[in-house]
This record gives C-alpha cells, sequence and structure tokens, in this order.
C-alpha cells in the first residue's frame, strides 16, 4: 500500500468541557428538572451524613467529659474480705499491686436527708478515700478538697446541685457552715464545680455529699464497699489498668462473684459504632435519592441522544471518533451532576446547620460529608451518562444520518 | 473488465485515481428476503475530476454515496480511497479518513443548529486536534472564500437557504478534503439559488481541484459536471460526456 493510514485525533478537553456546558445550557428546562433532581440527591447525602456526623460528635462530647482514662470496677454485692469480715480496701496497698494506675478509690454509697439550718435535702453520701477527687476528676469550685488529715474528721464535700438546694438567696451554704446528718454535724469544708452527669460514674457528683470513708460508719452501722473508681497513668493504659485492678479485687474477695469492669473507653467505643450505624443508614437513605436523581440524569441524556440523532451523524461524517461521540455526551451528564453537586452540597450543609441548630447541637463540617456527597453524586452523573453516552457512540453514521 | 486487471490497474494507477470501486455489493435482509441494493458496482475517479451520479429515487445512489463517503460499509468488492484499502481500516481510521479526505454536502445542509456558522465551518477542525484559535482563524477564511465573511456570528435559523449551504460548502472545504461529496445540495433550493450554490462547486473543483462527485436526479444539475454516472437497479452505467 502506497499511501500510510492517517492518524487520529480529537478535541482537546476544554473543547469538549466548554461545548457541553453550552449544550446543557440549550436544553434549557429539561436539563434544569434533571438537575432538580439531582440537587435533591446530593444535599440529603450532604445533609445526612453531616447531620449523622454532627450526632456522633454530640453524644460522644458527652462521654468525653468523663476522661477516656477513667475507669469503675463494680463490687458484687456485700462484699466480703478473705477474714469472713466485710470487705476493707486500703488504697496504698492497691496503688502498689496495680503499677498502671495513677490514683483509686474505694466507694461506699448510702442516702441520708442533710439538714442545713433547717432546710432538708435528700443527699446521696458518698463515703471515699480522698483520692477520689483525683480520679473522679472532682474540680472544687470553692473551699477545698477533703485531704489524707481529714480522715478522722466530720468534714463532707458537697456537690453543686445539693448545696444551691439547701441554700437561700441570703443565706446561701458556704464552706464552713454545718450540716447535719441524722445525730452528726458535719462541716463543709468545699463545694464542687457543677459538671455534666457522668454516665460511667456511680453517682451524680452535683447531688452528692462526699465524706471520708472512716466516717461512714456514723451514719451507717454497716457500711459496704460498692465500686472501686480509679484513673489510669493514660487513656493507653486503662484496658491494662482495669485488668491489673481487677485481678487484685478478686483475690480479696471472699467467694467467686465477679468483680465487673467499665471504663468509658468501652461506653465510647459502644457509641461510636452505634453512631456508625446511625450514619451509614441516614447515608443509604441519602444514595437512594441519589439514584432517583441518576435516572432522572439518564432520562434526560436519553431524550438529549435520541434528538441529536442526526448531530451524531453529521459528527461522525465529519470525522468524530466513537470516542468523540461518548465524551460528548459522558461530558454533558457529568458536567450537569457536577453542577448539581456543588449546588446540592450547598443546600446540604445549610440543612445540616439548620437541623444543627433545631437540636442545640455544635454545628462543625463533618470529615467525610462533603468529599463523599459530592463523588458518590458525580459518580452517580458517570454511571448514568455511561449507559446513553455508549449507545450514542455506538451509532452508524448511516443510520443516524437517515433519522429525521 | 475481470479482476486481475482491476488489480493491476489500482497497483499502477495509485497515484491518479482517488476512488476505485471493484465489484461493491450491498444488500439488505428484510423478513428472509435479500434486497439488494448495489449488485456489482465498479467506479474509478480520478483526482480533480466532477462527476455526478444520477438515478431515481430507490436506485441505490444515495447507498453508493454512503460507500463513497465511508458511512457505509460495502458487502462485498473493494474500496480504495487514495490507495487506502477500506476494509482494512479501523473505526477511528475510518473515521480519520472522512475528517481528512471528504467533505460532505448534504441536501438538508446538516449545519448544528446550536453553532455558530464559524462554529460550524470549524467543527472538522476540532476533530483534528488543532486548537479553537487557529480552526476559526482558518474557518474565518473560508466563509470569507464562500461570500459569508459577514455573517460569521449568525446561527443558521438566521440564514438563508442559500447561506446556510455556502456554510455547509465552508465546513466541507476547511478541512482541505481530496473529495466533495454532494447529496443533492440544491434540491432545498430555489432555481437561482442552486444555480450559485452549482457554480461555487465547479469552481472549487476547476480552481482548487478538488475532486467533486454530486448526487442529483436532476440531469440540468448533472450536466454541468464534466462526467456523468447513472444508477439504476443497483449497477452502474456510464452516462455519456458533457
Amino acid at each position: 500500500m502506497s499511501l500510510s493510514m492517517p492518524l487520529s485525533s480529537g478535541p482537546s478537553a476544554a473543547q469538549i468541557l466548554l461545548e457541553a456546558l453550552n449544550s446543557l445550557r440549550m436544553l434549557g428546562r429539561r436539563s434544569l428538572l434533571a438537575l432538580l433532581g439531582i440537587v435533591m440527591g446530593s444535599c440529603s447525602v450532604v445533609a445526612l451524613l453531616n447531620i449523622g456526623g454532627n450526632a456522633a460528635a454530640q453524644s460522644i462530647a458527652i462521654f468525653r467529659n468523663l476522661g477516656s482514662d477513667t475507669l469503675v470496677l463494680q463490687l458484687p454485692p456485700q462484699p466480703t474480705g478473705l477474714d469472713g469480715l466485710p470487705l476493707r480496701l486500703s488504697v496504698e496497698t492497691l496503688g502498689r499491686q496495680t503499677p498502671a494506675v495513677a490514683s483509686l478509690s474505694p466507694v461506699m454509697t448510702y442516702g441520708a436527708a442533710a439538714i442545713f439550718n433547717g432546710r432538708v435535702g435528700n443527699a446521696n453520701i458518698i463515703g471515699a478515700d480522698p483520692a477520689l477527687f483525683e480520679a473522679a476528676r472532682l474540680n472544687i469550685a470553692s473551699g477545698r478538697s477533703l485531704s489524707e488529715f481529714d480522715r478522722k474528721e466530720a468534714y463532707a464535700v458537697i456537690g453543686a446541685s445539693l448545696a444551691q438546694a439547701l441554700s437561700l438567696p441570703d443565706d446561701p451554704l458556704q464552706p464552713g457552715d454545718q450540716l447535719r446528718l441524722q445525730s452528726y454535724q458535719f462541716r463543709v469544708v468545699g463545694i464542687l464545680q457543677e459538671g455534666a452527669p457522668g454516665m460511667l460514674l456511680p453517682f451524680n457528683a452535683n447531688e452528692t455529699l462526699f465524706i471520708p470513708m472512716e466516717g461512714m460508719t456514723r451514719i451507717n452501722p454497716v457500711p459496704q464497699i460498692s465500686h472501686v473508681v480509679a484513673r489510669a497513668n493514660s487513656a493507653e493504659e486503662v484496658i491494662q489498668a482495669g485488668e491489673q485492678l481487677r485481678q487484685t479485687l478478686a483475690q480479696r474477695i471472699a467467694g467467686d462473684a465477679p468483680v465487673t469492669l467499665i471504663f468509658a473507653q468501652q461506653i465510647l467505643e459502644g457509641m461510636q459504632q452505634q453512631t456508625r450505624t446511625f450514619t451509614y443508614l441516614l447515608a443509604a437513605l441519602g444514595v437512594v435519592s441519589l439514584i432517583g436523581g441518576g435516572v432522572g440524569v439518564m432520562n434526560v441524556m436519553l431524550m438529549n441522544v435520541s434528538e441529536r440523532r442526526r448531530e451524531i451523524g453529521v459528527r461522525l461524517a465529519l470525522g468524530a471518533r466513537r470516542r468523540d461521540i461518548r465524551n460528548l455526551f459522558l461530558v454533558e451528564a457529568v458536567a450537569l451532576t457536577s453542577v448539581g453537586a456543588l449546588l446540592g452540597a450547598v443546600l446540604g450543609m445549610a440543612g445540616g446547620w439548620g437541623y444543627a441548630q433545631l437540636s442545640g447541637w455544635a454545628f462543625f463540617l463533618a470529615p467525610g460529608a462533603l468529599p463523599l456527597g459530592i463523588g458518590s453524586t458525580v459518580l452517580v452523573g458517570l454511571f448514568f451518562g455511561l449507559h446513553p453516552a455508549i449507545a450514542a457512540s455506538r451509532l452508524q453514521p448511516v443510520e443516524a444520518l437517515r433519522d429525521e | 473488465m475481470d479482476a486481475g486487471s482491476g488489480i493491476g490497474m489500482l497497483e499502477n494507477n495509485n497515484e491518479e485515481q482517488l476512488i476505485q470501486l471493484q465489484h461493491i455489493g450491498k444488500h439488505y435482509r428484510l423478513a428472509d428476503k435479500t434486497l439488494h441494493i448495489l449488485g456489482d458496482v465498479c467506479l474509478r475517479i480520478a483526482h480533480g475530476e466532477s462527476c455526478a451520479i444520477l438515478g431515481s429515487s430507490g436506485s441505490g445512489k444515495s447507498t453508493l454515496l454512503n460507500v463513497l463517503g465511508l458511512l457505509d460499509l460495502p458487502d462485498t468488492g473493494n474500496y480504495h480511497l487514495n490507495g487506502i484499502d477500506v476494509a482494512q481500516a479501523s473505526p477511528d481510521q475510518l473515521a480519520a479518513l472522512r475528517n481528512q479526505l471528504i467533505g460532505f454536502v448534504f441536501q438538508s445542509f446538516n449545519l448544528l443548529p446550536r453553532l455558530s456558522a464559524l462554529d460550524n465551518v470549524a467543527l472538522p477542525l476540532t476533530y483534528r486536534g488543532i486548537a479553537p484559535r487557529q480552526a476559526r482563524e482558518q474557518a474565518h477564511a473560508m466563509l470569507v472564500r464562500v461570500g459569508l465573511g459577514e455573517r460569521s456570528e449568525h446561527r443558521p435559523a438566521s440564514l438563508s437557504g442559500g447561506q446556510r449551504q455556502r456554510v455547509a460548502i465552508a465546513r466541507a472545504l476547511v478541512g482541505k478534503p481530496a473529495l466533495i461529496l454532494a447529496d443533492e445540495p440544491t434540491g432545498n433550493l430555489d432555481a437561482s439559488t442552486a444555480q450559485e450554490i452549482m457554480a461555487l462547486l465547479i469552481e472549487l473543483n476547476r480552481e482548487q481541484g478538488v475532486t467533486l462527485i454530486v448526487v442529483t436526479h436532476d440531469p440540468l444539475i448533472a450536466n454541468r459536471l464534466a462526467r456523468r454516472v447513472e444508477v439504476h437497479q443497483g449497477l452502474l452505467r456510464e452516462a455519456g460526456a458533457a
């Protein structure tokens, strides 16, 4: 053969895109309707992902207050020591045997009426070691915490809400005041800061009166240790610390009733798992509406292709290759969905913000929401645009031109 | 003419012959019947020739034009365009051959309604990978050549039939093809405009040496071209020189 085949080449990407946008403009109302479907789909994916993310952050924030290094051990009811007497624990000895634990305190619980200047409040009484304030992250608002030197004293630290309940505007309860528990007078040495009600701790600190463990016998003749609250050296060591404590405690308790270990991370992880499932569910709902939008795009593109058969024929006659025709329609579909994805993302963020405002949550941009929302929308456009585009590219020039 | 001598001619005349059709057949199947559209067509057209293809409707002349324009492939026979065996070409290569060797002029103009006259003319160049600015410059020069330099930004809808066909001719010529294939180019035009369009086509054939093939059923149009062939019931015969 004396003459070689000519090389084929096509228009540049910018040209293809420009032509696609122009063509979409010409499609007018019909592409607007398809756009609307895509906007709704993209909007719901972005909004739902963001709402899910914010909901997760909100519930995790509640647990974060506890500190993920806190752990609680629940002892069996009426624990008995190896000597047959009610269980007693030495914080010092326990601390030596559990190197991963930073601070710990046994906890005794009792309920009694607290009376201040004739006003009565229902107090949850906790008898604990002074180390409890550090182990459970209890912060003092005024006065001071209980100390090692208070063990034999009738001193108390009071929770913020309980203090409030016993106060009058002109007669507030202050450090130094005397409280009556049954027949004993306790001196209030400190008032706690108001804190989020911890879901991990066996008490609500706001409603509680803390007294030295040694003083519990004054109001409860048979005090029992119900829990041990501890804090690990760090969040990474919390599981190790929990295990050390559980084993040490199990050795000191007669019988084989189990010691249950609860730590914040455990709850946190369960919580995260749950919200993740919730987010996926919401995202799946968004994807369903996105697919609805995708079908709309396919519909408008198929109509577009069948209306422009003659144009396809002309372009083929002028030297367009199959891939040029395919790209022509594919770029149109993707351009349409990209515009829809961006509009939907803006609307979706607005929707997520509005929902957070209504729910009283802190709004923030969930990390996956925008890329996942926009990405999945463009993928849907590509997927549903592919069929019409390939159908267009498979037209034979003579058939396309014959069409009137 | 037998097949052996035909191949011999091909080898000898590659440089002169633009089109060589040898025993081209095309048929369609329709409900167990085979319809022979083209029977055994042999045709040679040299570079620079002008030729009319005559025939009544249904004679197969449109199918012949589609085969010549690489819009349809024959079922039997060989087609060499500019020395290239069309049967060996891939779809992409066929597209490139259409783009570089052939310019189409259709009866119904087939301009893209959404593009300006200038962009319509520039379209074949973009399928050649020529940058838009350069393509538009060449397209404008070609519009000036067909007398429509002032109207390059008009959409086809705001042009008259004659003007639209001039745009279509500019589009066919902009890629400097070896062959213009015109399918009833004056079929939708009034008599005087038809004369102008035919005059333009013939002038281009004479001045630029581009090979011109016009499909028509009108003997008056056909008579303006140097050579006439007639398609009748799928067969081709020379209709005599002008």
